[in-house]
């Protein structure tokens, strides 16, 4: 092979190939060519693998059975159809919900125009099917569970909405970045002015779905820089100030997030100035943000460690201060390597906001699915109302996690 | 003095100046705000009629713990918190060992050369660790654990084990008098064993000879152990739970709560610890199999002798923190009604108003259990490291 040796843009990812050096190629293991091939191959390569594979699909077969027979046959899905305005809203009143559209609107609108300026996604056949099979199964239960004509009217408008911003987005093009990270974060106060303003409704009747995600939003924003603090007052050069953050860090990780969160309904109140009342639910906020916050800042050290030696000095040697060295020269470094950690504790942080229910305050969405199979008429389901719950805890983070890991894929994490 | 001031900056651009000087500000800034709510903290407690100090651990507590270490209403409070250590620790204890268990079987399966074995694993992986480990503890505990048979009508392995809407029962053994005897006898035996399997680890690095460390260490330890339990006059006698119409009676029985529980956390951090048992088998390098199987090792020994005592050392940090966040997690126990440390303070929280204080014993109980863990996992993590294995 003759190639003329072309210049490599990025010198480490482009092999090293001196002028007379042979390059030698290694031919790919040969992929199965027929069915048949493969299932010798995957399924049957040895006797014991023949047996497993015999026992295993039995164990499958029979479960598939008993979950397609409970979710089509003996299953009563009669409490969720009941409750799950509850479930998405918890104890939002009736007359305000519009305030809830109009959030989820402006969200799906940005989720669109994000989609369209960012995603190129090449259709392949699994890419179709993993987001066609989902759908088909959503709009099977959606037409099963409302009835509405007005529900369905509400929700074919965020769908228009969430094309329009597609659409609207591939015509920004993908250039117009920081615009669009700016409307994100804007987003959020947007939201819950939406939510609350003018008449709105307060914090005390937010609940179900609803609330599991703004106390998810509001712990991840806020953790964020606090973590990021903790994390250079950790490896601060000043011994009070790491000792301080170690202490700190330790302490809240230690203990458990329930423990937290009763600390926070107890004690906080306390601990703050008397005429200051601050409502139940932005307690529990505030101990997750301080709880999850612990966490990010030994995300960030783990990125900062990452950092070599070499880049500090190269950036004192410019003549950088300590705060401007940070900004410009290590912390990008650092953080583009703490993404895929970051986006697995924001990942499980979503999950804790099912804790809230653990303190009984809360109408979130774990509480409302354990309540909704305690009224009379609903007695004996609470499989039937805890499952739905738990495939929204799921649909969600298993989303985020796979999302995640395109991130990664894109951003290079790993590979400079 | 001139020349001081040619060789020296002043003294508000000398870093070590500085350096004291920044210190100086941050701690007056944490020692004020410190102050400000440890002000505001012992107002609202006189507020509230009741003050700051542990005293109140020794009043009677006055409320019932289903289950737990011997306790009656009518001891202190700090008895009551007592039963709720003791029980985290059953639930965490108990739960980490099996835990451990399904992880390395899911993690393993996970590595299968068969596709539908692999496959298999990976989804129960995706779906357990996807839904929230509390979502997963109730489900448990309402829609599996008290949905069983009433206890009449329960499941019955055998006639000897048996599981019901009250909870799971098994055989057990019960100690007899001379217990205590028998278990210095086994500790003995245990030091014995040991003993014999660095005598014939020596024998084989000098002579060449087969090792059969395992085989002689047991035999060791097993005649010491039957001398031992003949001559205490066995005082161990295997005890069978009975059925009756409350509840079982004899064995070792699991309340609804405690099996619901230890459900919940042990499904959910194995699907974790698959993770990280499939990931540190797959980070030790491919190199290093090639060369035991060029050296002639069997597969067995392959995997024993070089890949898991590697794979071992890449797993052990984070096996720790997943065995910390299993510990934690068993907080949640407070959501079904199971008396671990903070439902059993929740109550006391109630019925004594000091929240304060025991939040503070609260949070000093899981530290000190996170510090024993990291220090157990931390030792193991020294042995493996040293010596490179488990020998």
């Amino acid at each position: 092979m003759s190639r003329p040796p072309a210049v490599p843009r990025d010198l480490e990812r482009a092999p090293m190939v001196g002028a007379d050096e042979r390059v030698v190629e290694v031919a790919p293991v040969a992929a199965p060519a027929t069915t048949r091939e493969w299932l010798r191959q995957n399924l049957f390569s040895s006797w014991p693998n023949g047996l497993l594979t015999i026992v295993t699909s039995a164990i499958l077969l029979y479960l598939a059975f008993r979950l397609l027979r409970f979710v089509f046959v003996s299953a009563d899905w009669s409490v969720l159809k009941a409750n799950l305005r509850v479930y998405m809203t918890g104890r939002f009143p009736v007359e305000e919900l519009w305030r809830v559209w109009a959030a989820v609107y402006l969200v799906t609108a940005l989720a669109g125009i994000s989609r369209g300026m960012l995603l190129r996604t090449r259709w392949t056949t699994t890419r179709v099917l993993s987001v066609a099979v989902p759908v088909v199964l959503l709009i099977g239960a959606l037409l099963y569970l409302v009835d509405s004509a007005r529900v369905w009217l509400l929700l074919g408008v965020a769908v228009a909405v969430l094309l329009v911003g597609t659409v609207v987005g591939r015509r920004l093009g993908p250039t117009r970045r920081a615009p669009l990270l700016v409307a994100w974060v804007l987003a959020f106060p947007a939201v819950i002015l939406t939510l609350r303003a003018f008449g709105g409704v307060k914090p005390e009747l937010w609940g179900g779905f609803l609330l599991n995600v703004i106390v998810a939003t509001v712990a991840i924003f806020a953790s964020f820089p606090l973590g990021l603090i903790l994390a250079l007052g950790r490896r601060s050069r000043l011994p009070a100030v790491s000792a301080f953050s170690v202490g700190v860090i330790e302490v809240v990780r230690g203990v458990p997030l329930v423990a937290w969160l009763f600390f926070g309904q107890f004690v906080l109140p306390l601990l703050l100035p008397a005429g200051l009342a601050v409502p139940n639910i932005v307690r529990a906020m505030i101990m997750f943000t301080i709880f999850s916050a612990a966490y990010v800042a030994e995300i960030v050290r783990g990125g900062l460690q990452g950092v070599p030696e070499g880049q500090y000095e190269a950036a004192r040697a410019l003549g950088l201060r300590p705060a401007r060295m940070m900004a410009l020269v290590i912390l990008p470094q650092a953080l583009r390597s703490t993404i895929p950690a970051m986006i697995s504790h924001f990942i499980s942080l979503f999950k804790d906001t099912s804790l809230l229910a653990a303190l009984g305050l809360f109408s979130e969405l774990l509480r409302t699915a354990r309540r909704a199979s305690a009224s009379i008429e609903f007695i004996g389901l609470q499989a039937e109302a805890l499952l739905p719950a738990a495939l929204i805890f799921w649909v969600v983070a298993f989303s985020m996690s796979r999302w995640s890991q395109r991130v990664e894929v894109r951003v290079g994490v790993g590979e400079r | 003095m001139a020349t001081a001031a040619h060789t020296r900056p002043p003294f508000w651009r000398d870093v070590r100046v500085l350096r004291v000087a920044g210190q100086a500000v941050f701690v007056i800034l944490v020692v004020v705000v410190a102050r400000e709510m440890f002000l505001n903290l012992e107002f609202g407690v006189r507020r509230q009629g009741i003050d700051l100090s542990f005293d109140f651990l020794q009043q009677r507590a006055g409320f019932e713990i289903k289950e737990g270490i011997d306790y009656s209403p009518n001891q202190s409070f700090l008895r009551a918190f007592r039963v709720g250590v003791v029980n985290t620790i059953a639930v965490a204890s108990v739960g980490i060992v099996l835990a451990t268990v399904l992880g390395l079987v899911i993690g393993v399966a996970r590595l299968s050369p068969n596709w539908l074995l692999r496959r298999m694993a990976q989804a129960f992986v995706e779906l357990i660790r996807n839904v929230p480990v509390l979502v997963q503890i109730i489900f448990w505990y309402v829609a599996v654990v008290l949905a069983l048979p009433v206890i009449g009508g329960g499941l019955s392995v055998w006639g000897v084990a048996y599981l019901s809407n009250r909870g799971a029962a098994i055989p057990w053994v019960r100690a007899e008098p001379g217990a205590g005897a028998f278990g210095l006898v086994v500790l003995v035996g245990l030091a014995a064993a040991a003993a014999a399997w660095r005598w014939r680890l020596r024998v084989h690095e000098r002579t060449g000879a087969p090792p059969r460390r395992f085989p002689v260490a047991a035999a060791v330890f097993g005649a010491i152990a039957v001398a031992g339990y003949a001559a205490t006059g066995g005082p161990l006698s295997i005890e069978v739970p009975q059925v009756d119409r409350f509840g079982y009676e004899g064995g070792f029985q699991a309340s609804p709560e405690y099996t619901a529980l230890l459900l919940g956390l042990v499904i959910y951090t194995a699907a974790f610890i698959a993770e990280i048992i499939r990931g540190s088998i797959q980070a030790v390098p491919k190199g290093q199999r090639e060369a035991a199987e060029a050296l002639g090792l069997t597969p067995g020994q392959q995997l024993r002798l070089v890949v898991l005592p590697q794979a071992l050392r890449i797993a052990i940090p984070p096996l720790n923190s997943q065995y910390l966040n299993l510990t934690k997690n068993s907080s949640l126990g407070v959501a079904i009604g199971f008396p671990e440390i903070i439902s059993v303070s929740g109550t006391i929280i109630n019925q004594a108003g000091r929240a304060t204080q025991m939040l503070l014993l609260v949070m000093a109980t899981y530290l000190t259990l996170s510090l024993l863990i990291s220090a157990a996992m931390n030792g193991l993590n020294r042995l493996v490291a040293s010596r490179g294995a488990l020998r």
